[in-house]
């Protein structure tokens, strides 16, 4: 969305593609590699693992392609033509650690699930979480914590495990959608009085709050405006103007409360009527 | 067949180049063969280098002026010498690194391969757990004798020993010395079917072991006396300056030896991988077991879950393939995680654990971080980095890393690897990018030379390889060119010595006859009686048709002679020839030369001469001149013959040229040459010939007539035209 709004305020030409599945890297590299193969201008990523993306990235900065990693960073130092516009990741485990303070009030077990080093980002919102939790709720203890996938079947398995093994658990916290909606299901299936709250990150669509009862909140990243900028800076850099190495977005907080605010509609990509305008501007 | 001089020397040249060959070569060879090349020979792992040393098993590396297998494997060697040493000694400290096992000295060894026992030699070795010397003969099987080494409390691993191996004829002898006590051992064996050369070998059998001051010596029938005997000189037994100090890492693992007979732990262990969701802020101690997969220049180990990182711990000396137990504060990272301030503990060897194989992309993700891994990768460039360290730049489809090569024993190796070669590479993943430098998603940490291996060098049609061939076709076909040149300077000095042999007969037979012939009709004429008017006048017929065929049969032999035409100067032949027919005459005859005298093949320049005497011979006998001119004009690509008279002349009429005309005018065809008739009555004569001539090759000239040949003849018709650009006018 945030791509179809930046190219109609640049006058870019946009080209969109990504894996049919979020852990195809192979996928990934080689649509950049297609990318610089067709000598675009400018290149707009967000990796799907934070190694294997160094080289196919360090190949295009070669061939002069202004590049752009949105969501999650890669080992690559910002500057020259790299720049990163990325979700603050460490405010995120702040608001997660924050919410769960507030449902345990101030004591109980939390379970972190979803952990996956693949994405730079989920580790970092994890230590932020661990960290936060350890220095102002002493009292709320990690009790177990389980690497995650985007299969969503065997997150529900994990889920399932982690309820069994802790009967007592107060919360989950799921890093990625796919542990969410594994949480979810399983949580869902617990006999009647045994309530845990899942608190997701960056689900993949509308949070159906009505329906999950379970789902506490979710701390959504604005890849609508990550992606938008990104294309704007590229249109900046071939202009000649300075652009920033470093952005960083500030994730939104969705609860029952705010989820009919214009602003998070929008973050969630509800919001149709800007982009059907600009078409209709371009047309 | 009667060789012509020319043939001659050339065999005569082939034949001794031949032979300076054959020499060379004989020469060559009787060095390479000789039993006492290289010898005597002392290491150099004091300053790092051990190139000229090739490992078949094991992980041997250079540290602090030793050599070092980690490995217990069961017959790791490490070889190097000349497979031509016949009689000799080897010696060296040895420091085994096990308690089980042997490390020890090959000698004559040779059809070596990676196994047991799987070369033929002598060994002898430290066996640690039975406090033997050894002393055996390998033959892909293996026969020994053993000697208790004094009394059995100075016989242990972790500790130096210093080991000779002597091989005199058939007779081997090995002795053992423990450095700390001097006490000494040693024991003799004969062999009837002995192995007579070979070259030397560290070994060592289910132990590690570490080598230093390997000194190769060529020995006598009383060394080997000496040496049973023990009277061998001490301090002689080793080169000066190659005694180093024991390491600071071999003495701190010395005082940890005993660690290794602790029972085992009782404390509960986790898998590596679990390690990773250990607390991210607070420090948490945990205990594990694993397979040491790299000692040096970091220790990893690792489990079927995953590898770890162990910094700075207290370690006892470890081989790869080491199973031990190691607690201490464990570091989660994203990929792999870091055990700190760790305590080791040994638990029991065992053979190194094969790596993983995966491609570079499965490598990239970070799933298989500090863990042993088999890559293959296409070498897309090299570079030394810090502290001599050599690095490989590596591609494999999409992903590039880098590998690095440990300096000292691989130098020739890093050396000798070209760009583009297809390797295998054995090592351990790192992502840290301390390493990595975020240039690329891991790195490999090669454990030894044996860890890289050349699966295909670069492919031919390189740039290099394309202009080498180039220049090999342009010299092959230049070579062919002067080849053909030369044959066909050989075939046409043979026509001419066959002209002139027939000359020589010609003058010899004919010439002779026809003189004897007009001699006697002269006297048969001088006799003849008066009043036979009609007889005379027959017999002054005949007097004047013997003189005229006695002419020429003369004109002919001279024709032939080869001695007219073999001088390049065909003016001063056609001089001598003009001045020869005019003597006695008022002819004047002036030679004029333009030009620079440049060499003209033989073939042009004898119908030069043919011509010019034709041309000659007509004017004077035909034209009565008073002056007779001939001019040679040489120019780069031609050389022009010109005789003009100024006699009586005539009208030339096409179709009524006289035979000599008609056969100057084919001679002149015969060589591409125009020739041209100017005459008119009262005003002379002038014949022109103009030949053209071979181009010069030179350095700069050779491609251009490379070229133009090749397109002669390869475009036969074309070719053909523009080979003659002097086209014969009638």
């Amino acid at each position: 969305m945030g791509e179809a709004v930046a190219a109609a305020k640049t006058g870019a030409s946009v080209y969109w593609n990504a894996p049919t599945r979020e852990d195809d890297v192979e996928a990934q590299i080689a649509i950049v590699d297609n990318v610089v193969d067709q000598n675009y201008d400018g290149l707009v990523l967000a990796p799907d693992q934070a190694l294997s993306l160094i080289s196919p990235v360090r190949r295009a900065l070669s061939h002069g392609i202004q590049t752009v990693i949105v969501g999650s960073p890669l080992s690559i130092p910002a500057g020259g033509r790299l720049s990163y516009i990325l979700n603050d990741d460490e405010e995120g485990g702040r608001i997660a650690a924050q919410r769960v303070a507030g449902l345990l009030k101030g004591r109980g077990t939390v379970a972190v699930l979803g952990i996956n080093p693949d994405i730079t980002s989920i580790m970092i919102r994890a230590h932020a979480f661990e960290q936060f939790l350890f220095q102002n709720y002493p009292d709320i203890r990690v009790v177990d914590k389980r690497m995650g996938t985007f299969n969503v079947p065997h997150e529900e398995q994990v889920a399932e495990d982690v309820l069994k093994n802790h009967p007592d658990l107060g919360v989950i916290v799921a890093l990625i959608w796919s542990t969410a909606d594994g949480s979810l299901s399983a949580v869902d299936s617990l006999p009647e009085g045994h309530s845990v709250k899942v608190i997701a990150f960056d689900l993949d669509g509308w949070p159906h709050f009505t329906e999950r009862k379970n789902l506490d909140c979710v701390i959504q990243e604005d890849t609508r405006s990550m992606v938008q900028q990104a294309i704007e800076l590229i249109h900046a850099a071939r202009l000649g103007q300075t652009v920033p190495a470093i952005v960083h977005l500030h994730p939104q907080l969705i609860s029952r409360d705010n989820v009919d605010q214009p602003e998070v509609r929008r973050i969630l990509g509800m919001d149709w009527q800007l982009g059907q305008w600009h078409l209709r501007q371009i047309q | 067949m009667k060789l012509s001089p020319a043939v001659y020397r050339g065999l005569l040249f082939g034949g001794f180049l031949c032979l300076l060959l054959t020499l060379g070569l004989l020469g060559t060879r009787a060095y390479l063969h000789s039993p006492s090349r290289g010898l005597p020979y002392s290491d150099s792992f004091a300053q790092s280098k051990a190139d000229e040393w090739r490992a078949l098993g094991g992980t041997w590396e250079l540290m602090n002026g030793t050599i070092r297998n980690d490995s217990d494997e069961r017959g790791a060697k490490l070889l190097t010498g000349s497979s031509y040493w016949r009689n000799y000694s080897i010696e060296a400290d040895v420091y085994p690194l096990g308690k089980s096992g042997d490390a020890g000295l090959i000698i004559r060894s040779g059809d070596e391969q990676e196994g047991v026992n799987a070369y033929r030699g002598y060994y002898a070795g430290i066996g640690t757990f039975g406090h033997l010397l050894i002393l055996g003969r390998a033959d892909h099987s293996w026969i020994e004798v053993t000697k208790d080494i004094s009394t059995p409390g100075d016989v242990r691993p972790f500790q130096w020993y210093h080991l000779k191996l002597l091989a005199y004829d058939c007779q081997i002898a090995a002795a053992v010395t423990v450095l700390t006590h001097s006490s000494r051992a040693s024991i003799g064996i004969a062999d009837p079917d002995c192995i007579r050369s070979g070259r030397i070998g560290l070994r060592s059998y289910f132990s590690g072991g570490i080598w230093r001051n390997v000194y190769v010596r060529p020995a006598s029938h009383e060394d080997l006396v000496q040496m049973l005997q023990g009277q061998e000189s001490k301090s002689g037994f080793l080169p000066n300056n190659v005694t180093i100090q024991d390491s600071e890492f071999i003495e701190s693992h010395r005082l940890l030896e005993e660690e290794q007979t602790k029972a085992l732990s009782n404390s509960s262990t986790q898998t590596i991988a679990s390690l990773r969701l250990s607390s991210f802020v607070t420090p948490s101690r945990a205990t594990i077991r694993g397979t040491v997969i790299l000692t040096a220049p970091r220790l990893y180990v690792e489990d079927s879950t995953g590898g770890l990182f162990i910094p700075q711990a207290k370690t006892p000396p470890l081989k790869v393939g080491d199973e031990i137990e190691a607690t201490g504060e464990i570091r989660p990272g994203d990929f792999s995680s870091t055990m700190e301030r760790a305590t080791i503990q040994l638990l029991w060897s065992r053979t190194p654990v094969p790596p993983v194989s995966v491609t570079a992309s499965q490598a990239s993700t970070g799933k298989y971080d500090a863990t042993f891994i088999e890559v293959r990768a296409r070498l897309a460039g090299k570079e030394r980095g810090p502290g001599d360290a050599q690095i490989l730049d590596l591609e494999e489809g999409p992903e590039s890393f880098r590998a690095f090569l440990n300096p000292g024993r691989s130098d020739r190796l890093f050396t000798n690897l070209k760009l583009d070669s297809i390797l295998r590479l054995r090592g351990i993943c790192v992502v840290d990018p301390t390493l990595t430098h975020n240039l690329t998603p891991f790195v490999l940490l090669l454990r030894s030379n044996e860890d890289l291996e050349v699966i295909a060098g670069p492919p031919w049609w390189s740039a290099g390889h394309l202009v080498a061939i180039v220049i090999a076709i342009l010299l092959l076909a230049l070579a062919s060119v002067f080849l053909h040149h030369r044959v066909e300077n050989w075939r046409l000095r043979a026509i001419l010595e066959e002209r002139g042999r027939l000359a020589h007969e010609m003058h010899d037979t004919l010439a002779q006859s026809f003189a004897g012939i007009g001699f006697q009709l002269q006297a048969i004429r001088n006799e003849l009686p008066e009043g036979l008017p009609k007889m005379d006048q027959q017999l002054e017929l005949a007097s004047n048709l013997v003189r005229h065929s006695h002419e020429e049969a003369r004109r002919s032999i001279a024709a032939l002679r080869p001695e007219s035409q073999e001088s390049e100067d065909v003016l001063s032949g056609l001089e001598h020839f003009a001045r020869h027919m005019v003597e006695g005459g008022s002819v004047q005859i002036l030679a004029e030369r333009e030009g620079e005298q440049r060499p003209v093949p033989s073939r042009i320049s004898d119908t030069l001469y043919r011509i010019g005497q034709e041309a000659v011979a007509n004017a004077i006998r035909h034209a009565s001149p008073t002056q007779l001119t001939i001019r040679l004009a040489s120019s780069e690509n031609s050389v022009c013959l010109q005789v003009e008279d100024n006699g009586t002349g005539f009208v030339p009429v096409s179709g009524l040229q006289g035979f000599g005309i008609r056969g100057m005018r084919m001679r002149a065809q015969r060589i591409s040459a125009s020739f041209r008739l100017q005459s008119k009555v009262n005003e002379g004569t002038q014949i022109t010939v103009e030949a053209p001539l071979p181009p010069r090759v030179t350095l700069l000239s050779w491609p251009k007539l490379l070229w133009k040949y090749v397109m002669e003849h390869s475009i036969n018709a074309r070719a053909t035209k523009q080979a003659n650009s002097y086209t014969y006018r009638r």
